[in-house]
């Protein structure tokens, strides 16, 4: 009898437990969060941990000067577009950029600072921060030096 | 307990039914209500399970032997040790068991995923419920229940086969267990995402740490069961390619293929429908290894005649997921096109997928000759064995491979090598494993495969030291920091990288290990007390072991034993006493069994020495206390490096946990410290 009496309890607890959400209708989300990276976000992360890769491989030595350099310039060019397609997908939804990855971040504004500056460097493309007068990779004069 | 853990289990089968079909209508319609009754369904049969798994230990605690399963697999006699074990000792529980654990990783992911990745819930709840719904099917329709009850009562049982009653018999079946059973969770996610559309590498970023969770305990798994059958099976090997052994080491090869071959999707959005047909493979696999393994198949094809409805049920499981992932992937073929294209052979992309193929072939030829000897036996009703000599063939050469790809992958580069990278990364490897394979030449040492394995190894070994070398240099000079520092700043910021290449070594040190046994030594002598014999070891120096006799005990039943007789040696090296040796011959009361075999193992660094009470001159005699009787046949082992199997796979482990480990978010730290630019670099990428 106390076997039976058990089960029941049982049993009940578990149709009670799962019934419960419909019968009451409680909703679980089925929505994205909100900081959750978007397509072109997660792409642009790509194309940025790329480029962090290749810096890497030269520190440490594994990468010589020349593919550094020509890898360093295709992988630029690429993140640039990944970073101009986010931008563009952003303003169209017309939302603020998420903060996923300040690091990289901060990379993006540096790169995209120095392309606007004028501050890649012609010869190699390393970046080199704003208002740099030598390209810090080849030593190639920049900007104004190079103009005069 | 055991009467409600029985209704328990019946309780699951219509609360699974109900979860599966609400996860996948919860997703279809997007209500919420109907997913979170899906995902409290998930809480609500894992909670059963257990209730019915606490019923079969409390019947193998309570000695009820009036239940089939433990009138099979226990007696009263039993160590307790093995009256706890007992739930996955056999067949039924084992099911039962694996079931449990599934419910228990499921709901471990309900609760993670309760507020973030939403929009895969719904369908990972409904996939999850399915595969426990499968295994609660097998359990209750499939004549496996472990709550079986016989017509009458045994006085006693038949108690637990010998073999089994030790140690590592213990934790590896679990272990492995916990390996098969979490990786249904990348799956689910996989499927979830080729429901809802969602096909980038989100579903990978997800689960990454479940794919590396059932990596790890897969792998931990199967060296456990080396160990177990080199210290108990005492024939002095760890791998035999028993179909037993295969069926766990074929997920293995495949995840590890899965595990390489996502980070290309991740890096370079290719191989997305690869990655897919992966999981799915992999999946499958821990299937079928059950199914093997648990099927009573494996014994031969007669004794799986009469387990026919099991095979049924595992069967059209099996071939429905198939089925419906090929239906899955091909209609969503558009979204799974690659983004990119690799370049150039010479790159790392390619070194992965070469990686990849070499996996799936030793996968394919693994299987193969598995499942060869029961077709055979299937189709011509004669057995044909397939013994290790067939695997070793088609493996060893792509396992010599995948070493050398160990070492090429991490310094070739991305997209395309030039001639500059190769020479400025290979040229001192290349030129310190030739080194290594001619200093062991000089050495005497002449098996070609083992030089072979241990020139790539010193290869391999030589690029990932350099690799921690430049990277720790790197770091120091830069950010002006100690070595030692910068050392273990290094692998803690990409804990991934490293973590990886620490697996590496592991992996390197078990492969050395593995061409040892290339070096084994086997004599046999026939002893009395008082003998001395000399065996040489392949390093050159020789053991006198002498005999010193034989000692037998009568049990009385006690652990089951009947008599046990241990025979001791005393064991010196080159003239110095290094210690006494034991190794027995135990008679179990059980099961009508062949006496057991428990060797001894004097185990250094270099090499094992492994004896082996072959047989006894005259057993009556001996168990008379005859003093006359106290010869013995000693079979003397000599096993160069295999401490390095258990070393290495130490190696792995602990590489995987650093891979694991979870990542501090320094962005939530109050003040957290900005990285610059040139330390992210350092880091290098994932």
């Amino acid at each position: 009898m106390t076997l039976y009496l058990g089960v029941a309890l049982v049993a009940a607890a578990v149709v009670l437990f799962i019934i419960q959400p419909v019968a009451k209708g409680i909703h679980a989300s089925l929505e994205r969060e909100d900081d959750e990276m978007t397509d072109t976000e997660a792409r642009k992360r790509v194309a940025l941990l790329a480029l962090r890769d290749v810096e890497y491989d030269f520190l440490a030595g594994k990468l010589d000067e020349e593919d550094y350099r020509s890898l360093k310039s295709e992988l630029t060019a690429e993140a640039l577009a990944a970073l101009e397609a986010d931008d563009a997908a952003k303003s169209a939804e017309g939302a603020a950029p998420a903060d996923f990855d300040v690091d990289l971040e901060a990379e993006i504004a540096a790169i995209r600072q120095g392309l606007r500056d004028g501050a890649a460097c012609p010869d190699c493309s390393y970046t080199n921060e704003a208002g740099s007068r030598f390209c810090s990779a080849c030593g190639r004069a920049l900007g104004e030096l190079a103009a005069r | 307990m055991t009467i409600l853990g029985e209704f328990a289990l019946w309780i699951s089968l219509p609360v699974a039914a109900w979860g599966m079909i609400l996860g996948y209508a919860g997703g279809r319609t997007q209500r919420g209500d109907l997913v979170l009754s899906a995902e409290r369904s998930i809480y609500a049969v894992f909670g059963l399970l257990l209730l019915a798994s606490a019923g079969v230990s409390a019947a193998f605690l309570g000695d009820r032997f009036e239940y089939w399963y433990v009138a099979s697999y226990s007696n009263a006699n039993l160590e307790l040790f093995y009256k706890v074990t007992g739930l996955w000792a056999g067949q039924r529980g084992s099911l039962l068991f694996w079931a449990l654990l599934l419910g228990f990783f499921a709901s471990i992911t309900v609760f993670t995923n309760r507020q973030k990745n939403r929009e895969f819930m719904p369908y990972v709840a409904g996939v999850l419920q399915s595969i426990l719904l499968f295994f609660i099917v097998v359990l209750l329709f499939a004549d496996v229940n472990p709550f079986e009850r016989l017509d009458f009562t045994p006085a006693d049982g038949q108690g637990l086969n010998p073999q089994l009653q030790n140690y590592w018999m213990t934790i590896h079946p679990p272990t492995l267990y916990l390996g098969f059973t979490s990786f249904t969770i990348p799956f689910a996610f996989a499927i979830a995402a080729l429901l809802n559309g969602r096909l980038d590498a989100r579903w990978i970023q997800l689960t990454r740490r479940w794919i590396l969770t059932s990596w790890f305990f897969l792998s931990v798994g199967i060296v456990f069961g080396m160990r177990w059958a080199y210290e108990e099976l005492g024939w002095g090997g760890y791998w035999f390619w028993d179909p037993v052994e295969n069926a766990s080491l074929l997920p293995w090869l495949t995840a590890t293929a899965f595990l390489h071959s996502i980070q290309i999707q991740e890096n370079r959005g290719m191989l997305k429908v690869w990655n897919m047909s992966l999981v799915l493979m992999t999946f499958l696999l821990t299937i079928f290894a059950t199914f093997l393994t648990r099927s009573g198949l494996i014994e031969s094809v007669h004794s799986f005649a009469q387990e026919l409805k099991i095979a049924y049920i595992f069967l059209s499981f099996m071939g429905g997921v198939l089925a419906t992932c090929v239906i899955l992937i091909v209609y969503r073929l558009p979204q799974l096109r690659s983004e990119n294209q690799i370049e150039s052979f010479l790159s790392r992309e390619s070194a992965f997928l070469f990686n990849n193929l070499l996996l799936l072939g030793a996968a394919f030829s693994v299987m193969w000759g598995t499942m060869f000897p029961l077709i055979s036996e299937g189709v011509t009703g004669q057995e044909i064995s397939v013994g290790p000599p067939f695997f070793e063939k088609v493996n060893l050469p792509i396992g010599i491979v995948l070493l050398a790809l160990v070492g090429i992958g991490p310094v070739i580069a991305w997209r395309r090598a030039t001639k500059r990278n190769l020479q400025r990364n290979f040229a001192t490897p290349v030129i310190v494993g030739l080194v290594t394979a001619a200093g062991l030449w000089i050495g005497g040492a002449r098996h070609e495969l083992a030089l072979v394995t241990w020139s790539v190894s010193a290869f391999v070994l030589t690029i990932i030291f350099t690799e921690f070398w430049k990277g720790t240099r790197a770091r120091a000079r830069i950010e002006g920091e100690g070595y030692a520092l910068a050392f273990f700043h290094l692998v803690s910021r990409n804990r991934r990288r490293w973590g990886g290449y620490i697996v590496h070594v592991g992996f390197v040190m078990m492969c050395i290990a593995f061409a040892g046994a290339a070096y084994n030594t086997d004599n046999r002598f026939n002893v009395q007390p008082g003998d001395v014999v000399e065996v040489t070891s392949p390093f050159g120096h020789t053991y006198q072991l002498t005999y010193e006799g034989l000692s037998v005990s009568i049990g009385r039943g006690q652990r089951n034993l009947l008599w046990q007789a241990i025979a001791t040696v005393s064991v010196a090296q080159n003239g110095d006493p290094k210690g006494i040796l034991t190794t027995e011959k135990r008679q179990y009361t059980n099961r009508n069994t062949q006496p057991m075999t428990e060797v001894g193992i004097r185990s250094i660094l270099r090499e094992d020495l492994y004896l082996i009470l072959s047989a006894l001159n005259d057993t009556n005699g001996a168990l008379n206390n005859q003093p006359g009787a106290q010869g013995i046949d000693l079979q003397v082992l000599i096993k160069p490096l295999v401490n390095w199997i258990w070393i290495g796979c130490f190696m792995l482990a602990i590489g995987t946990v650093i891979a694991l480990w979870p990542s501090v978010d320094r962005r939530r730290l109050p003040g957290g410290e900005k990285t610059s630019e040139r330390e992210a670099a350092l880091a290098g990428a994932d």
